[in-house]
């Protein structure tokens, strides 16, 4: 009981926090436009529920199979989402560690009956719902909109939630772990950039196999590819969810989780031993 | 529960670089007993360790060596900080927050259940004169309101351990009187009070025993009353002739003022053979005084060894 209302408090704080650095209403802003835009300037017209023309900016692009127009929509979104919307939630959650560690603050939270453990696990559980309330703000007002427009209720876009928050909750951890370490919100974002672009070049396993010459380059190219998040690759599974495309593998999912778990470990250890 | 508020048994902490290559004994040894529902003084000049050795009893730094317990209890457990209030030398609140919403958030962390804190908030924020500051960011709050809201998060759960860094710091002195009264009434109350400061005719006024670290060790620890008495006696007196006042100056410290002979003598026995002596050559004497030291005075001999 105590500890539930020890985790409210600490998920209320980070959205207070979220709120008052105006990364909340950032990320609210950016959804509301997208939601708008959707609402406003995208006109999808369903002939007979077999073909339609899609008028953006009252130019009519072409026909489609209006379900394949719906899926193209949906998939449209959960590609902008996954690329500028996880770097943008990153970039603005990349603060929220180290202003947790900030000397004068740190003492004060160390010095209730709270375990560290603790602490930390309830700024990382806030930072996902901040992010996670936007994306299904988003995710779902979108969905809501096209469907009405067009009446086809496509859920697999629903599945964008899951996957996208997934993958936030496996880069924050990287953002906890350079957090706790460093103290660096800057260094946190650029090494989750640096995640972001090395996971579609290193996913090209197949590819590489024929390029490298040596066994020894190969191994070590496929370990590199296994160890790190693969938010290429769950990038893809969210595009064929979307697409009502059956799922290649769910190796993309687990080996991100493991990552996560480990990176989390690793913050949790680094944290419970720190002197502050 | 323990008779110890507050026991430590060879707590040392050495801070070291990067690369080991320099160390700092920031706490060395301290080996101290709190008594429960004492006032007790932790004093020392800049850098003695003394923010470190609080640190240690909060487990926000872990100790090389040594152990601290809080009531009987491992420091090193969060559950044994369920009885201390800490009020930070250098806090820094959330500025996002409100006074009550500041209030709400640590006293959620400390356990209160949400009626509780609805009752205790508004009377605290009253007590340290902050009522109608409750809904104001901590931003807009100057040096001494943010003090005066960092007690009263220190007691917001009716803490048993009142640990207090540099708590007057920055307050102006109608608020400097309001924290003492408040100090004072929790004393009364059987709160134990550890404070950690560099005032130290305040550290006199308020507490009841005092330690002194001295680059992370104690140099002298006891009773204010013991530690400060006997520093000797008073002798005033007038028309002392010269060669008198120069006899007795060899065997005190001697000053003049408005005509007024002050002499300082260490031992009672000195001060009486000045008085024969003042009598018999019909001085008259203006007082005789048992004086004590300041704690200002015990502080710096202490810490020059």
């Amino acid at each position: 009981m105590v500890t539930m209302a020890v985790t409210t408090a600490l998920v209320r704080d980070t959205f207070r926090e979220a709120l008052a650095r105006k990364i909340f209403w950032g990320l609210f802003s950016l959804s509301t436009f997208m939601i708008l835009f959707f609402l406003f300037l995208l006109k999808i017209d369903v002939v007979a529920g077999a073909m339609a023309t899609m008028t953006l900016f009252g130019n009519v692009s072409r026909k489609f199979e209006s379900q394949e127009l719906v899926r193209n929509v949906y998939g449209g979104i959960a590609a902008f989402l996954y690329t500028w919307g996880l770097f943008l939630a990153v970039f603005a959650s990349a603060g929220l560690v180290p202003s947790l560690l900030e000397p004068g603050r740190i003492e004060l939270l160390l010095s209730k009956p709270v375990g560290r453990v603790h602490l930390l696990l309830g700024r990382y559980l806030g930072n996902i719902l901040v992010v996670g309330s936007n994306i299904v703000y988003l995710v779902a007002g979108v969905w809501l909109i096209v469907g009405v427009k067009t009446s086809i209720w496509s859920p697999g876009f629903l599945y964008s939630i899951a996957t996208t928050l997934f993958l936030f909750a496996v880069l924050l951890t990287v953002v906890v772990l350079l957090g706790v370490a460093f103290e660096s919100g800057a260094l946190a974002t650029m090494v989750c950039a640096l995640l972001m672009i090395l996971s579609p070049i290193l996913a090209q396993t197949r590819i590489m196999d024929r390029l490298l010459s040596s066994e020894w380059a190969r191994q070590l190219w496929k370990g590199i590819y296994y160890a790190l998040p693969k938010t290429y690759d769950v990038g893809r599974m969210t595009l064929d969810l979307v697409r009502d495309r059956p799922i290649e593998s769910l190796m993309p999912l687990w080996s991100s989780a493991l990552f996560a778990a480990v990176v989390l470990g690793i913050a949790l250890v680094i944290f419970t031993r720190k002197d502050y | 529960m323990s008779e110890l508020a507050i026991e430590t048994s060879g707590l040392t902490k050495i801070f070291r670089s990067v690369w080991k290559s320099r160390e700092v004994r920031a706490v060395d040894g301290v080996t101290l007993a709190v008594e429960r529902g004492t006032t007790f003084g932790l004093l020392g000049p800049n850098g003695a360790g003394k923010t470190t050795f609080v640190k240690l009893l909060l487990s926000a730094v872990h100790p090389t060596q040594g152990n601290a317990r809080i009531f009987g209890h491992d420091a090193r457990v969060p559950e044994s900080r369920r009885p201390i209030g800490y009020l930070p030398e250098n806090h820094r609140f959330p500025t996002y927050l409100t006074g009550g919403g500041m209030l709400e958030l640590y006293g959620a962390l400390s356990g209160m259940d949400a009626a509780e804190r609805n009752r205790r908030i508004p009377a605290l924020l009253e007590q340290v004169g902050l009522a109608d500051w409750r809904d104001v960011r901590l931003g807009k709050y100057s040096k001494g309101m943010l003090q005066r809201v960092g007690l009263a998060q220190a007691l917001m759960h009716r803490p048993s351990l009142l640990i207090l860094d540099e708590p007057t710091d920055g307050v102006d002195p109608v608020g400097r009187r309001q924290i003492r009264a408040i100090l004072h009434s929790l004393e009364q109350e059987g709160v134990t009070v550890f404070l950690n400061s560099h005032l130290l005719a305040e550290v006199e006024l308020f507490c009841r025993q005092v330690a002194i670290l001295d680059h992370g060790k104690v140099a002298l620890e006891g009773r204010v009353k013991d530690l400060t008495a006997g520093k000797g006696y008073q002798l005033r007196a007038v028309d002392v002739p010269e060669r008198l006042a120069s006899e007795l100056a060899a065997k005190a410290l001697a000053t003049v003022r408005d005509a007024i002979f002050e002499f300082q003598f260490p031992s009672r026995e000195q001060a009486n053979e000045a008085v024969d002596l003042l009598r018999a050559a019909g001085c008259p004497i203006e007082s005789l005084l048992a004086t004590n030291s300041t704690l200002e005075e015990v502080f710096v001999r202490t810490v020059k060894g």
